[in-house]
Protein backbone atom coordinates (compact mmCIF):
# COMPACT_ATOMS: atom_id res chain seq x y z
CA UNK A 1 0.00 0.00 0.00
CA UNK A 2 2.59 2.27 1.01
CA UNK A 3 4.76 1.88 -2.38
CA UNK A 4 1.57 2.80 -4.18
CA UNK A 5 0.57 5.50 -1.96
CA UNK A 6 3.86 6.86 -2.95
CA UNK A 7 3.59 6.09 -6.64
CA UNK A 8 0.63 8.74 -7.10
CA UNK A 9 1.87 10.99 -4.82
CA UNK A 10 4.75 11.60 -7.02
CA UNK A 11 2.99 11.47 -10.03
CA UNK A 12 0.72 14.32 -8.70
CA UNK A 13 3.61 16.26 -7.83
CA UNK A 14 5.48 15.55 -11.67
CA UNK A 15 2.37 17.10 -13.15
CA UNK A 16 2.71 20.27 -11.22
CA UNK A 17 5.72 21.24 -11.11
CA UNK A 18 6.33 22.47 -14.82
CA UNK A 19 6.72 25.99 -14.15
CA UNK A 20 5.93 26.22 -10.72
CA UNK A 21 9.72 26.79 -8.75
CA UNK A 22 11.39 27.88 -12.17
CA UNK A 23 13.51 30.99 -12.26
CA UNK A 24 12.20 33.17 -15.09
CA UNK A 25 15.22 34.16 -17.57
CA UNK A 26 12.74 36.45 -19.46
CA UNK A 27 10.34 39.33 -18.32
CA UNK A 28 8.67 40.84 -20.98
CA UNK A 29 6.31 43.67 -19.37
CA UNK A 30 4.02 45.62 -22.04
CA UNK A 31 6.80 44.78 -24.89
CA UNK A 32 5.31 46.55 -28.09
CA UNK A 33 7.07 46.59 -31.10
CA UNK A 34 6.74 49.30 -34.22
CA UNK A 35 7.97 49.08 -37.41
CA UNK A 36 7.68 52.95 -38.51
CA UNK A 37 4.13 53.37 -37.40
CA UNK A 38 2.59 50.05 -37.66
CA UNK A 39 2.36 48.22 -34.74
CA UNK A 40 3.41 44.61 -35.07
CA UNK A 41 3.06 43.01 -31.35
CA UNK A 42 1.20 45.25 -28.64
CA UNK A 43 1.81 45.14 -25.01
CA UNK A 44 3.13 41.43 -24.38
CA UNK A 45 3.31 40.18 -21.12
CA UNK A 46 5.10 36.82 -20.20
CA UNK A 47 7.79 35.28 -18.39
CA UNK A 48 9.68 32.54 -19.89
CA UNK A 49 11.60 30.26 -18.17
CA UNK A 50 14.75 28.46 -17.29
CA UNK A 51 15.76 25.02 -18.78
CA UNK A 52 12.07 24.60 -20.38
CA UNK A 53 10.90 24.61 -23.69
CA UNK A 54 8.95 27.30 -24.44
CA UNK A 55 6.85 27.19 -27.74
CA UNK A 56 4.99 30.54 -29.42
CA UNK A 57 2.39 29.53 -31.94
CA UNK A 58 -0.11 31.90 -34.14
CA UNK A 59 -1.35 32.52 -37.32
CA UNK A 60 0.60 33.60 -40.24
CA UNK A 61 1.53 37.22 -39.35
CA UNK A 62 0.89 37.43 -35.38
CA UNK A 63 4.16 38.45 -34.53
CA UNK A 64 5.32 35.69 -33.20
CA UNK A 65 8.89 35.59 -35.03
CA UNK A 66 8.95 39.63 -34.21
CA UNK A 67 8.46 38.40 -30.59
CA UNK A 68 11.05 35.65 -30.48
CA UNK A 69 13.92 38.27 -32.06
CA UNK A 70 13.39 41.10 -29.44
CA UNK A 71 14.94 38.34 -27.48
CA UNK A 72 18.33 38.98 -28.28
CA UNK A 73 17.54 42.04 -29.83
CA UNK A 74 17.83 40.69 -33.47
CA UNK A 75 15.51 43.70 -33.85
CA UNK A 76 17.64 46.13 -33.71
CA UNK A 77 18.99 44.94 -37.35
CA UNK A 78 15.53 46.51 -38.73
CA UNK A 79 16.44 50.33 -38.75
CA UNK A 80 12.55 51.46 -38.44
CA UNK A 81 11.85 48.61 -35.93
CA UNK A 82 11.27 50.06 -32.20
CA UNK A 83 10.65 48.87 -28.87
CA UNK A 84 8.88 49.78 -25.73
CA UNK A 85 7.93 48.41 -22.82
CA UNK A 86 10.31 46.88 -20.59
CA UNK A 87 12.12 43.64 -21.42
CA UNK A 88 14.07 41.93 -18.95
CA UNK A 89 16.72 39.17 -18.84
CA UNK A 90 17.65 37.79 -15.68
CA UNK A 91 17.00 40.82 -14.02
CA UNK A 92 18.88 43.28 -16.29
CA UNK A 93 16.67 45.70 -19.10
CA UNK A 94 18.09 44.09 -22.19
CA UNK A 95 17.33 46.97 -24.23
CA UNK A 96 19.06 49.07 -21.40
CA UNK A 97 21.77 52.11 -22.47
CA UNK A 98 24.95 49.78 -20.95
CA UNK A 99 23.84 46.22 -22.89
CA UNK A 100 26.17 45.23 -25.85
CA UNK A 101 24.23 43.46 -28.41
CA UNK A 102 26.57 41.36 -29.41
CA UNK A 103 27.13 39.81 -25.77
CA UNK A 104 23.33 39.31 -25.86
CA UNK A 105 23.45 36.96 -28.73
CA UNK A 106 26.67 35.24 -27.25
CA UNK A 107 24.43 34.62 -24.51
CA UNK A 108 21.25 34.16 -26.57
CA UNK A 109 21.82 32.08 -30.14
CA UNK A 110 19.48 31.66 -32.76
CA UNK A 111 18.19 29.25 -35.18
CA UNK A 112 16.43 29.91 -38.44
CA UNK A 113 13.99 28.01 -40.58
CA UNK A 114 16.29 28.08 -43.35
CA UNK A 115 19.69 26.18 -42.71
CA UNK A 116 22.05 29.13 -43.23
CA UNK A 117 25.48 27.86 -42.45
CA UNK A 118 28.77 29.45 -43.63
CA UNK A 119 30.05 28.40 -47.23
CA UNK A 120 33.06 26.77 -45.39
CA UNK A 121 34.22 23.71 -43.76
CA UNK A 122 32.08 21.99 -40.99
CA UNK A 123 34.51 22.45 -38.41
CA UNK A 124 34.89 26.04 -39.34
CA UNK A 125 30.76 26.38 -38.99
CA UNK A 126 31.61 25.84 -35.26
CA UNK A 127 34.81 26.89 -34.55
CA UNK A 128 33.63 30.77 -36.33
CA UNK A 129 31.74 32.02 -33.50
CA UNK A 130 34.56 30.56 -30.91
CA UNK A 131 37.55 32.51 -32.97
CA UNK A 132 35.50 35.92 -33.43
CA UNK A 133 34.80 35.66 -29.06
CA UNK A 134 38.24 34.63 -28.83
CA UNK A 135 37.29 31.02 -27.02
CA UNK A 136 40.35 29.76 -29.13
CA UNK A 137 41.80 27.31 -25.85
CA UNK A 138 40.96 23.66 -26.76
CA UNK A 139 38.96 24.62 -30.17
CA UNK A 140 38.74 21.17 -31.15
CA UNK A 141 37.16 19.77 -27.93
CA UNK A 142 34.90 22.82 -28.12
CA UNK A 143 33.95 21.93 -31.70
CA UNK A 144 33.67 18.49 -30.80
CA UNK A 145 31.25 18.47 -27.60
CA UNK A 146 29.30 21.70 -29.78
CA UNK A 147 28.91 18.70 -32.44
CA UNK A 148 28.26 16.29 -29.93
CA UNK A 149 25.57 17.84 -28.25
CA UNK A 150 23.59 18.35 -31.71
CA UNK A 151 23.68 14.84 -31.89
CA UNK A 152 25.59 15.43 -35.10
CA UNK A 153 29.38 14.00 -34.39
CA UNK A 154 29.41 10.56 -35.28
CA UNK A 155 27.61 11.47 -38.89
CA UNK A 156 30.67 14.15 -39.31
CA UNK A 157 33.66 13.40 -37.44
CA UNK A 158 35.60 11.36 -40.56
CA UNK A 159 34.68 14.53 -42.87
CA UNK A 160 35.16 17.68 -41.03
CA UNK A 161 37.14 19.65 -43.58
CA UNK A 162 34.35 19.29 -46.10
CA UNK A 163 32.04 21.85 -46.97
CA UNK A 164 29.31 22.40 -44.80
CA UNK A 165 26.82 22.85 -47.95
CA UNK A 166 26.96 19.42 -48.44
CA UNK A 167 25.64 18.15 -45.89
CA UNK A 168 21.85 17.21 -45.96
CA UNK A 169 19.02 19.89 -44.84
CA UNK A 170 18.56 17.77 -41.58
CA UNK A 171 22.24 17.87 -41.29
CA UNK A 172 22.74 21.52 -41.89
CA UNK A 173 19.91 22.46 -39.67
CA UNK A 174 21.73 20.41 -36.52
CA UNK A 175 24.78 22.25 -37.75
CA UNK A 176 23.59 25.21 -37.00
CA UNK A 177 22.27 24.48 -33.76
CA UNK A 178 25.88 22.78 -33.24
CA UNK A 179 27.20 26.36 -34.27
CA UNK A 180 24.41 28.58 -31.88
CA UNK A 181 25.65 26.33 -28.54
CA UNK A 182 29.58 26.22 -29.19
CA UNK A 183 29.69 29.17 -27.37
CA UNK A 184 27.95 28.58 -24.58
CA UNK A 185 24.68 30.21 -24.94
CA UNK A 186 22.26 30.44 -21.92
CA UNK A 187 19.09 30.73 -24.34
CA UNK A 188 18.29 29.03 -27.68
CA UNK A 189 15.37 30.39 -29.56
CA UNK A 190 14.79 28.58 -32.66
CA UNK A 191 12.68 30.06 -35.23
CA UNK A 192 10.84 27.64 -37.20
CA UNK A 193 14.00 24.92 -36.95
CA UNK A 194 12.11 22.18 -39.04
CA UNK A 195 9.52 23.55 -41.30
CA UNK A 196 12.02 22.90 -44.66
CA UNK A 197 13.17 19.26 -43.25
CA UNK A 198 11.29 16.25 -43.56
CA UNK A 199 9.38 14.02 -40.96
CA UNK A 200 12.78 12.06 -39.78
CA UNK A 201 14.87 15.18 -40.11
CA UNK A 202 12.50 16.68 -38.22
CA UNK A 203 11.88 14.04 -35.62
CA UNK A 204 16.04 14.35 -35.44
CA UNK A 205 15.52 17.90 -34.61
CA UNK A 206 12.60 17.83 -32.12
CA UNK A 207 14.80 14.72 -30.15
CA UNK A 208 17.88 17.30 -30.05
CA UNK A 209 16.01 19.81 -28.73
CA UNK A 210 14.78 17.64 -25.78
CA UNK A 211 17.98 16.95 -24.99
CA UNK A 212 19.64 20.33 -24.87
CA UNK A 213 16.92 21.60 -22.40
CA UNK A 214 18.88 20.05 -20.05
CA UNK A 215 21.44 22.54 -20.00
CA UNK A 216 19.75 25.36 -22.20
CA UNK A 217 16.26 27.33 -22.24
CA UNK A 218 14.89 26.75 -25.53
CA UNK A 219 11.90 29.27 -26.74
CA UNK A 220 10.52 27.75 -30.33
CA UNK A 221 8.57 29.45 -33.09
CA UNK A 222 6.83 26.82 -34.63
CA UNK A 223 3.46 26.72 -37.30
CA UNK A 224 3.17 23.07 -36.73
CA UNK A 225 0.86 22.75 -33.32
CA UNK A 226 1.52 18.80 -33.25
CA UNK A 227 5.21 19.95 -32.69
CA UNK A 228 4.45 22.11 -29.99
CA UNK A 229 2.39 19.63 -28.41
CA UNK A 230 5.34 17.41 -28.87
CA UNK A 231 7.91 19.57 -27.69
CA UNK A 232 7.20 22.49 -25.29
CA UNK A 233 6.77 22.55 -21.61
CA UNK A 234 5.38 25.78 -22.19
CA UNK A 235 2.95 27.27 -24.81
CA UNK A 236 2.12 30.98 -25.56
CA UNK A 237 -0.50 31.22 -28.56
CA UNK A 238 -0.86 34.68 -30.26
CA UNK A 239 -3.35 36.27 -32.01
CA UNK A 240 -3.99 39.20 -34.81
CA UNK A 241 -6.09 41.76 -33.15
CA UNK A 242 -7.35 44.69 -35.39
CA UNK A 243 -7.07 47.93 -33.34
CA UNK A 244 -9.48 50.73 -34.08
CA UNK A 245 -7.71 52.58 -36.14
CA UNK A 246 -7.00 49.56 -38.46
CA UNK A 247 -3.97 48.46 -37.43
CA UNK A 248 -2.94 44.85 -37.81
CA UNK A 249 -1.46 43.59 -34.83
CA UNK A 250 0.28 40.19 -32.49
CA UNK A 251 -1.00 39.87 -28.75
CA UNK A 252 -0.55 37.33 -26.18
CA UNK A 253 -3.88 35.79 -25.78
CA UNK A 254 -2.68 32.56 -23.58
CA UNK A 255 -0.02 31.28 -21.88
CA UNK A 256 -0.01 28.06 -20.24
CA UNK A 257 1.50 24.34 -19.69
CA UNK A 258 1.42 22.90 -23.20
CA UNK A 259 -0.80 20.11 -21.62
CA UNK A 260 -3.13 22.80 -20.90
CA UNK A 261 -3.36 24.48 -23.83
CA UNK A 262 -3.85 21.25 -26.08
CA UNK A 263 -6.36 19.46 -23.90
CA UNK A 264 -8.76 22.58 -21.85
CA UNK A 265 -7.25 26.36 -23.21
CA UNK A 266 -9.01 29.10 -21.31
CA UNK A 267 -9.53 31.22 -23.96
CA UNK A 268 -11.77 30.48 -27.29
CA UNK A 269 -9.60 32.25 -29.56
CA UNK A 270 -7.10 29.80 -28.57
CA UNK A 271 -9.64 27.01 -28.75
CA UNK A 272 -10.08 28.24 -32.55
CA UNK A 273 -6.86 27.73 -33.24
CA UNK A 274 -5.27 24.88 -32.13
CA UNK A 275 -8.12 22.70 -33.59
CA UNK A 276 -8.14 24.49 -36.96
CA UNK A 277 -11.36 25.64 -36.58
CA UNK A 278 -10.27 29.05 -37.73
CA UNK A 279 -6.96 31.06 -37.22
CA UNK B 1 -10.75 18.67 -44.63
CA UNK B 2 -11.84 20.29 -41.42
CA UNK B 3 -15.26 19.82 -43.06
CA UNK B 4 -14.96 16.00 -43.50
CA UNK B 5 -13.90 16.07 -39.97
CA UNK B 6 -16.78 17.95 -38.10
CA UNK B 7 -19.25 15.81 -40.08
CA UNK B 8 -17.04 12.61 -38.87
CA UNK B 9 -17.08 14.15 -35.41
CA UNK B 10 -21.00 14.47 -35.96
CA UNK B 11 -21.89 10.76 -37.10
CA UNK B 12 -20.07 9.62 -34.18
CA UNK B 13 -22.07 11.55 -32.00
CA UNK B 14 -25.39 10.30 -33.46
CA UNK B 15 -24.53 6.97 -33.59
CA UNK B 16 -24.26 7.24 -29.86
CA UNK B 17 -27.29 8.63 -29.59
CA UNK B 18 -28.76 5.80 -31.26
CA UNK B 19 -27.16 3.20 -28.96
CA UNK B 20 -28.68 5.54 -26.33
CA UNK B 21 -31.60 5.03 -27.42
CA UNK B 22 -31.25 1.45 -27.71
CA UNK B 23 -29.91 1.17 -24.44
CA UNK B 24 -32.76 2.58 -22.52
CA UNK B 25 -35.27 0.39 -24.74
CA UNK B 26 -33.21 -2.85 -23.41
CA UNK B 27 -33.42 -1.73 -19.93
CA UNK B 28 -37.67 -1.17 -20.03
CA UNK B 29 -37.47 -4.16 -22.00
CA UNK B 30 -34.97 -6.39 -19.08
CA UNK B 31 -37.88 -4.90 -17.15
CA UNK B 32 -40.76 -6.44 -18.39
CA UNK B 33 -39.29 -9.46 -18.65
CA UNK B 34 -38.49 -9.43 -14.58
CA UNK B 35 -42.51 -8.11 -14.16
CA UNK B 36 -44.32 -10.53 -16.95
CA UNK B 37 -41.98 -13.36 -16.21
CA UNK B 38 -41.99 -13.04 -20.56
CA UNK B 39 -39.61 -15.79 -21.97
CA UNK B 40 -40.07 -14.74 -25.35
CA UNK B 41 -39.37 -11.08 -24.84
CA UNK B 42 -36.10 -12.33 -22.45
CA UNK B 43 -34.90 -13.66 -25.98
CA UNK B 44 -35.87 -11.18 -28.06
CA UNK B 45 -33.65 -8.67 -25.50
CA UNK B 46 -30.44 -11.02 -25.38
CA UNK B 47 -30.58 -10.79 -29.98
CA UNK B 48 -31.08 -7.03 -29.63
CA UNK B 49 -27.88 -6.72 -27.91
CA UNK B 50 -26.30 -7.47 -31.43
CA UNK B 51 -27.95 -3.97 -32.55
CA UNK B 52 -26.46 -2.18 -29.52
CA UNK B 53 -22.88 -3.63 -29.92
CA UNK B 54 -23.14 -2.94 -33.72
CA UNK B 55 -23.35 0.64 -33.00
CA UNK B 56 -20.45 0.27 -30.08
CA UNK B 57 -18.11 -1.56 -32.16
CA UNK B 58 -18.53 1.06 -35.32
CA UNK B 59 -17.74 3.87 -32.90
CA UNK B 60 -15.12 1.93 -30.71
CA UNK B 61 -13.10 1.45 -34.71
CA UNK B 62 -13.68 4.39 -35.58
CA UNK B 63 -11.86 6.15 -33.11
CA UNK B 64 -8.38 4.62 -33.35
CA UNK B 65 -8.66 6.43 -37.13
CA UNK B 66 -10.08 9.83 -36.23
CA UNK B 67 -7.18 10.16 -33.25
CA UNK B 68 -4.26 9.47 -36.35
CA UNK B 69 -5.62 11.09 -39.11
CA UNK B 70 -7.15 13.92 -37.47
CA UNK B 71 -5.42 14.25 -34.15
CA UNK B 72 -8.29 16.61 -32.21
CA UNK B 73 -7.40 18.71 -29.62
CA UNK B 74 -8.63 20.92 -26.57
CA UNK B 75 -12.24 20.47 -26.98
CA UNK B 76 -12.94 18.30 -29.36
CA UNK B 77 -10.41 15.91 -28.04
CA UNK B 78 -12.47 16.00 -24.96
CA UNK B 79 -15.17 15.55 -26.93
CA UNK B 80 -14.34 11.99 -28.31
CA UNK B 81 -12.39 10.83 -24.88
CA UNK B 82 -16.01 10.92 -23.72
CA UNK B 83 -17.49 9.57 -26.95
CA UNK B 84 -14.82 6.91 -26.21
CA UNK B 85 -15.64 6.60 -22.50
CA UNK B 86 -19.43 6.94 -22.90
CA UNK B 87 -20.03 4.14 -25.37
CA UNK B 88 -18.20 1.91 -23.31
CA UNK B 89 -20.50 2.45 -20.23
CA UNK B 90 -23.48 2.26 -22.79
CA UNK B 91 -21.99 -1.09 -23.90
CA UNK B 92 -21.88 -2.39 -20.53
CA UNK B 93 -25.32 -1.31 -19.41
CA UNK B 94 -26.61 -3.52 -22.86
CA UNK B 95 -24.76 -6.49 -21.21
CA UNK B 96 -26.12 -6.11 -17.95
CA UNK B 97 -29.72 -5.97 -19.44
CA UNK B 98 -28.53 -9.38 -21.16
CA UNK B 99 -27.79 -10.57 -17.93
CA UNK B 100 -30.83 -10.13 -16.37
CA UNK B 101 -32.59 -11.55 -19.54
CA UNK B 102 -31.08 -14.77 -18.76
CA UNK B 103 -31.42 -14.70 -14.80
CA UNK B 104 -35.17 -14.36 -15.59
CA UNK B 105 -35.34 -17.25 -17.69
CA UNK B 106 -33.18 -19.22 -15.04
CA UNK B 107 -35.80 -17.72 -12.90
CA UNK B 108 -38.82 -18.89 -14.79
CA UNK B 109 -41.72 -20.88 -12.62
CA UNK B 110 -40.66 -20.30 -9.51
CA UNK B 111 -42.90 -19.04 -7.12
CA UNK B 112 -42.42 -14.81 -7.32
CA UNK B 113 -43.33 -12.46 -4.55
CA UNK B 114 -44.84 -9.04 -5.77
CA UNK B 115 -42.80 -6.54 -3.16
CA UNK B 116 -39.57 -7.47 -4.52
CA UNK B 117 -40.55 -7.30 -8.26
CA UNK B 118 -41.58 -3.50 -7.52
CA UNK B 119 -38.88 -3.05 -6.12
CA UNK B 120 -36.66 -4.05 -9.16
CA UNK B 121 -39.49 -2.25 -11.54
CA UNK B 122 -38.84 1.05 -8.78
CA UNK B 123 -35.18 0.90 -9.31
CA UNK B 124 -34.82 0.22 -13.39
CA UNK B 125 -37.06 2.98 -14.02
CA UNK B 126 -34.57 5.03 -12.05
CA UNK B 127 -31.97 3.63 -13.54
CA UNK B 128 -33.63 4.95 -16.82
CA UNK B 129 -33.92 8.70 -15.49
CA UNK B 130 -30.46 8.70 -14.49
CA UNK B 131 -29.38 7.39 -18.09
CA UNK B 132 -31.44 9.74 -19.83
CA UNK B 133 -30.19 12.44 -17.03
CA UNK B 134 -26.63 11.78 -17.73
CA UNK B 135 -26.61 11.82 -21.41
CA UNK B 136 -28.75 14.67 -21.61
CA UNK B 137 -25.83 16.50 -19.78
CA UNK B 138 -23.41 15.17 -22.20
CA UNK B 139 -25.56 16.16 -25.92
CA UNK B 140 -26.31 19.47 -24.30
CA UNK B 141 -22.79 20.18 -23.18
CA UNK B 142 -24.53 21.84 -19.86
CA UNK B 143 -23.13 21.14 -16.85
CA UNK B 144 -24.85 22.74 -14.26
CA UNK B 145 -25.80 20.18 -11.34
CA UNK B 146 -23.77 17.07 -10.98
CA UNK B 147 -25.47 16.46 -7.25
CA UNK B 148 -28.59 15.28 -9.41
CA UNK B 149 -27.73 12.14 -10.91
CA UNK B 150 -25.93 11.25 -7.21
CA UNK B 151 -29.58 11.92 -5.61
CA UNK B 152 -31.02 9.76 -8.04
CA UNK B 153 -28.73 6.98 -7.49
CA UNK B 154 -28.82 6.93 -4.09
CA UNK B 155 -32.68 5.54 -3.97
CA UNK B 156 -31.08 3.03 -6.02
CA UNK B 157 -28.96 1.71 -3.08
CA UNK B 158 -31.48 1.90 -1.02
CA UNK B 159 -33.91 -0.05 -2.53
CA UNK B 160 -30.89 -2.45 -3.48
CA UNK B 161 -30.64 -3.05 0.21
CA UNK B 162 -34.21 -3.05 1.19
CA UNK B 163 -34.66 -5.96 -1.45
CA UNK B 164 -31.91 -8.41 -0.06
CA UNK B 165 -33.68 -8.08 3.33
CA UNK B 166 -37.42 -8.70 1.75
CA UNK B 167 -35.47 -11.81 -0.33
CA UNK B 168 -33.61 -13.12 3.09
CA UNK B 169 -36.97 -13.50 4.55
CA UNK B 170 -38.89 -15.26 1.69
CA UNK B 171 -38.87 -18.40 3.25
CA UNK B 172 -36.41 -21.63 3.69
CA UNK B 173 -38.15 -23.24 0.65
CA UNK B 174 -35.34 -24.56 -2.16
CA UNK B 175 -37.59 -22.75 -5.01
CA UNK B 176 -38.16 -19.68 -3.12
CA UNK B 177 -34.19 -19.65 -2.02
CA UNK B 178 -33.56 -20.25 -6.13
CA UNK B 179 -35.74 -17.22 -7.07
CA UNK B 180 -34.32 -15.23 -4.68
CA UNK B 181 -30.89 -15.87 -5.46
CA UNK B 182 -31.39 -14.77 -8.93
CA UNK B 183 -33.37 -11.98 -8.32
CA UNK B 184 -30.70 -10.76 -5.99
CA UNK B 185 -28.44 -10.55 -8.83
CA UNK B 186 -30.61 -9.03 -11.18
CA UNK B 187 -30.78 -6.19 -8.54
CA UNK B 188 -26.92 -6.15 -8.41
CA UNK B 189 -27.22 -5.50 -12.40
CA UNK B 190 -29.74 -2.15 -12.19
CA UNK B 191 -27.51 -1.44 -9.34
CA UNK B 192 -24.27 -1.35 -11.52
CA UNK B 193 -26.34 0.38 -14.60
CA UNK B 194 -27.16 3.11 -12.67
CA UNK B 195 -23.28 3.23 -11.07
CA UNK B 196 -22.64 3.42 -15.12
CA UNK B 197 -25.08 6.48 -15.61
CA UNK B 198 -22.82 8.21 -12.74
CA UNK B 199 -19.77 7.61 -14.98
CA UNK B 200 -21.68 9.15 -18.44
CA UNK B 201 -22.53 12.13 -16.12
CA UNK B 202 -18.96 12.48 -15.26
CA UNK B 203 -17.77 12.37 -18.88
CA UNK B 204 -20.44 14.81 -19.57
CA UNK B 205 -18.69 17.28 -16.72
CA UNK B 206 -15.33 16.51 -18.19
CA UNK B 207 -16.15 17.56 -21.80
CA UNK B 208 -18.06 20.24 -20.58
CA UNK B 209 -15.45 21.57 -17.81
CA UNK B 210 -12.14 20.56 -19.02
CA UNK B 211 -11.03 18.42 -15.60
CA UNK B 212 -12.22 15.03 -14.60
CA UNK B 213 -14.17 15.04 -11.49
CA UNK B 214 -15.90 11.77 -9.76
CA UNK B 215 -19.29 12.26 -8.65
CA UNK B 216 -18.71 9.37 -5.95
CA UNK B 217 -16.40 6.66 -5.64
CA UNK B 218 -16.84 3.34 -3.67
CA UNK B 219 -13.53 4.19 -1.39
CA UNK B 220 -14.47 7.81 -0.75
CA UNK B 221 -17.20 9.79 0.78
CA UNK B 222 -17.05 13.23 -0.78
CA UNK B 223 -16.67 13.65 -4.56
CA UNK B 224 -12.75 14.11 -5.41
CA UNK B 225 -12.04 16.30 -8.53
CA UNK B 226 -8.68 15.84 -10.26
CA UNK B 227 -7.50 18.22 -12.66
Amino acid sequence: MEAIRTRIELAGQGRSSTAGDREAVFEARDVSVFYGDQRAIDRVNIDIYQRLITAIIGPSGCGKSTFIRTLNRMTDLVPSARLTGELRYRGIDLYGPRVDAVEVRRRIGMVFQKPNPFPKSIYDNVAYGLRILGMKKDLDERVEKALRSAALWDEVKDRLKDSALGLSGGQQQRLCIARAIAVEPEVVLLDEPASALDPIATSAIEDLMHELKRDYTLVIVTHNMQQAARVADMTAFFGLEVSPDGNRQGVLVEYDETEKIFTNPSDKRTEGYVTGRFG
Amino acid sequence: MRELYTSELEELESLLREEGQLVDRAIRAALNVLDRDDLELADELIAFDDEIDRRYLTIEQSIPSLLARQTPVAGELRLVLAILYINLHLERIGDYCVTVAKLAKLAHGLPRDRDVLEALEEMGERCREMLSTGLEYFYARDFTDSKALIEMDRPIDRANRKLIDRLIALGPEEPQREWAMRMMLASRCLERIGDHAVDIGEQAAYLVRGRFEEFTDASHKTPRATS
